[in-house]
């Protein structure tokens, strides 16, 4: 590492690297970061099995329950980007539009079936 | 929570020697707290060395939450050790006590602020005044632009913000939420004459901010980075640096002072935008003639076909036949094979075509004898021999073919 003189320094620590309690302090707007990119991998998997395992219903709501997760959550970084909505607002934006896009996907849902 | 006797908490300090090296370690002591709401986790640390271990080393200097030099990450979290309190981290939990992250270590929870502030100078964090002037600049409290700074202009440098963000460890080059905060007061300051020079370095780097809000959390000034960022990056929209100066400009006080505004003259605004204008009428005019070749013969009513499907004589009677009709149709210069099939219900006096397109999306159905029903696997619609909705989601009845028979042959017409 690092020479100064006699002084080895050590290399530096990283996120949650002998960190015991980093996970319980991590905040929401890092779960939302977090969760918004997990989902974005389910939608690329679901919409593979969506296409060649047609019609299947339980695959069609998987699909809609996590494009409707990423689009909240995608729609929150549009609306903080743009200063839409003030930062102040982060926290409570992740729940506002998840909640909305619960209500719009069950209006989906049921209106299909 | 004070308690007359105190209480005595397990504190778990991360050690480095850098005598020794290696990777560092944890070591565990235990104090006695009389009044947890009124003792920090500094005053804490100040007693583990000065009572149980001589060689415990920190960074401290005010003590009262101005200087940011005892930034450290407690439980988890980044913060003051000044200013967090012993209370609050709750009763029966341990305190674990870790230098920052993403600077090497010094030793014990001393690290190496350096590429901390090289960040930050980078960033050119100095006020350059752009107009000459003997009065002094008046910028209201209450205008926009003062508004928009806000209380940006606190930050104490005590690096807890880089630390907490996951992005400074992925990417070499980002600037980090602390330079980014500084350039941010500097940019929206109308008063400042490096405008262009600091955007520029600036924009290198902003867009590796993921909006973590990691920065918001844990400033111990209340200072929001992910803000200034997303303020920076609305900055890239409105000011459109064609020529951006390299990243490395030197000494950058020694650049004659620009303003965006005076960057292009009258004559060459005007030439530049009629040569736009001409570009665009020709292109919206070789567009339009495209579109119409290709477009216009499908928006061309077609004359309705009449397709042969079997013969009469050898549709079974009282019965459900499907046929696949094969056909083609032209599309403008585009020929397609079409294969649709038709249901034919043959009573003793009546035939009917029913279209194979359920009418609720238009999934193919199937005719199931057995249950003497036509099926949708799509969303289990299901039509009687007389096309009606029995059950599902279909809202209207199987539609019908006009069909006609010709010398035994039976032929349907299709649009």
């Amino acid at each position: 590492m690092i020479e100064n003189g006699s002084i080895e320094y050590r290399k530096p620590l990283q996120w949650g690297e002998h960190d015991p309690h980093r996970r319980e302090n991590t905040q929401i707007g890092m779960w939302a970061w977090l969760w918004q990119r997990i989902s974005a991998l389910a939608i690329v998997v679901l919409i593979s099995l969506h296409v060649t395992l047609t019609y299947r219903p339980l695959i069609q709501l998987l699909l809609l329950l996590a494009v409707t997760f990423h689009a909240a959550l995608g729609l929150r970084v549009i609306l903080l980007d743009f200063n839409i909505v003030g930062v102040r607002y982060q926290r409570s934006l992740i729940w506002g539009l998840l909640g909305l896009g619960l209500v719009v996907m069950a209006l989906i849902w049921f209106s299909i079936y | 929570m004070a308690q007359t006797s105190g209480s005595v908490r397990n504190i778990r300090v991360f050690r480095y020697d850098p005598q020794q090296g290696g990777q560092g370690r944890f070591d565990s002591y235990a104090l006695n707290i009389q009044d947890e709401t009124t003792t920090t986790i500094l005053d804490v640390l100040l007693r583990i060395q000065r009572e149980q271990d001589a060689t415990l080393s920190f960074r401290f200097a005010c003590r009262v939450n101005m200087c940011g030099s005892c930034g450290m990450v407690i439980n988890g979290k980044e913060g003051l050790a000044c200013k967090t309190n012993v209370s609050h981290i709750p009763q029966g939990r341990e305190i674990t006590i870790r230098p920052l992250n993403h600077f090497p270590v010094i030793k014990d929870l001393v690290v190496d602020m350096e590429p901390f502030f090289k960040k930050y100078e980078e960033a050119l964090p100095f006020f350059e005044p752009r107009d000459e002037s003997c009065e002094p600049a008046i910028v209201r409290p209450d205008s926009r632009e003062r508004q928009d700074i806000g209380m940006a202009t606190d930050c104490i440098a005590c690096g807890c913000c880089v630390s907490s963000c996951t992005m400074c460890h992925y990417h070499e080059g980002y600037a980090g939420p602390a330079a980014l905060n500084r350039a941010f007061t500097l940019l929206a300051d109308k008063r400042d004459g490096l405008f262009g020079e600091r955007l520029d370095r600036v924009l290198a780097s902003c867009y590796n901010c993921r909006t973590e809000f990691n920065c918001t959390e844990v400033c111990p000034k209340g200072i929001s980075s992910t803000r200034a960022i997303k303020y920076i990056q609305r900055l890239a929209l409105k000011h459109v640096r064609r020529h951006p100066v390299p990243a490395d400009a030197g000494e950058a006080a020694g650049v004659p002072l620009t303003s965006p505004a005076d960057e292009m003259d009258r004559r060459t605004f005007f030439q530049r935008a009629g040569v736009s204008l001409v570009g665009i009428c020709l292109a919206m005019g070789v567009a339009g003639v495209a579109t119409t070749a290709f477009v216009g013969p499908s928006l061309v009513r077609r004359p309705r076909l009449w397709v042969p499907v079997i013969s009469f004589s050898s549709i079974p009677v009282g019965e459900v036949t499907t046929v696949t009709m094969r056909y083609e149709v032209k599309d403008g210069p585009y020929t397609q094979q079409i294969a649709e099939p038709v249901h034919i219900s043959r009573a003793f006096n009546e035939i009917v075509c029913f279209k194979a397109s359920c009418t609720h999306l238009g999934c193919i159905v199937k005719w199931d004898a057995q249950a003497g029903r036509f099926r949708c696997a799509c969303h289990g619609g299901a039509f009687d021999r007389n096309g009606n909705v029995i059950a599902g989601p279909p809202p209207a009845p199987l539609g019908r073919y006009q069909f006609r028979v010709d010398s035994d042959r039976l032929f349907v017409e299709v649009s």
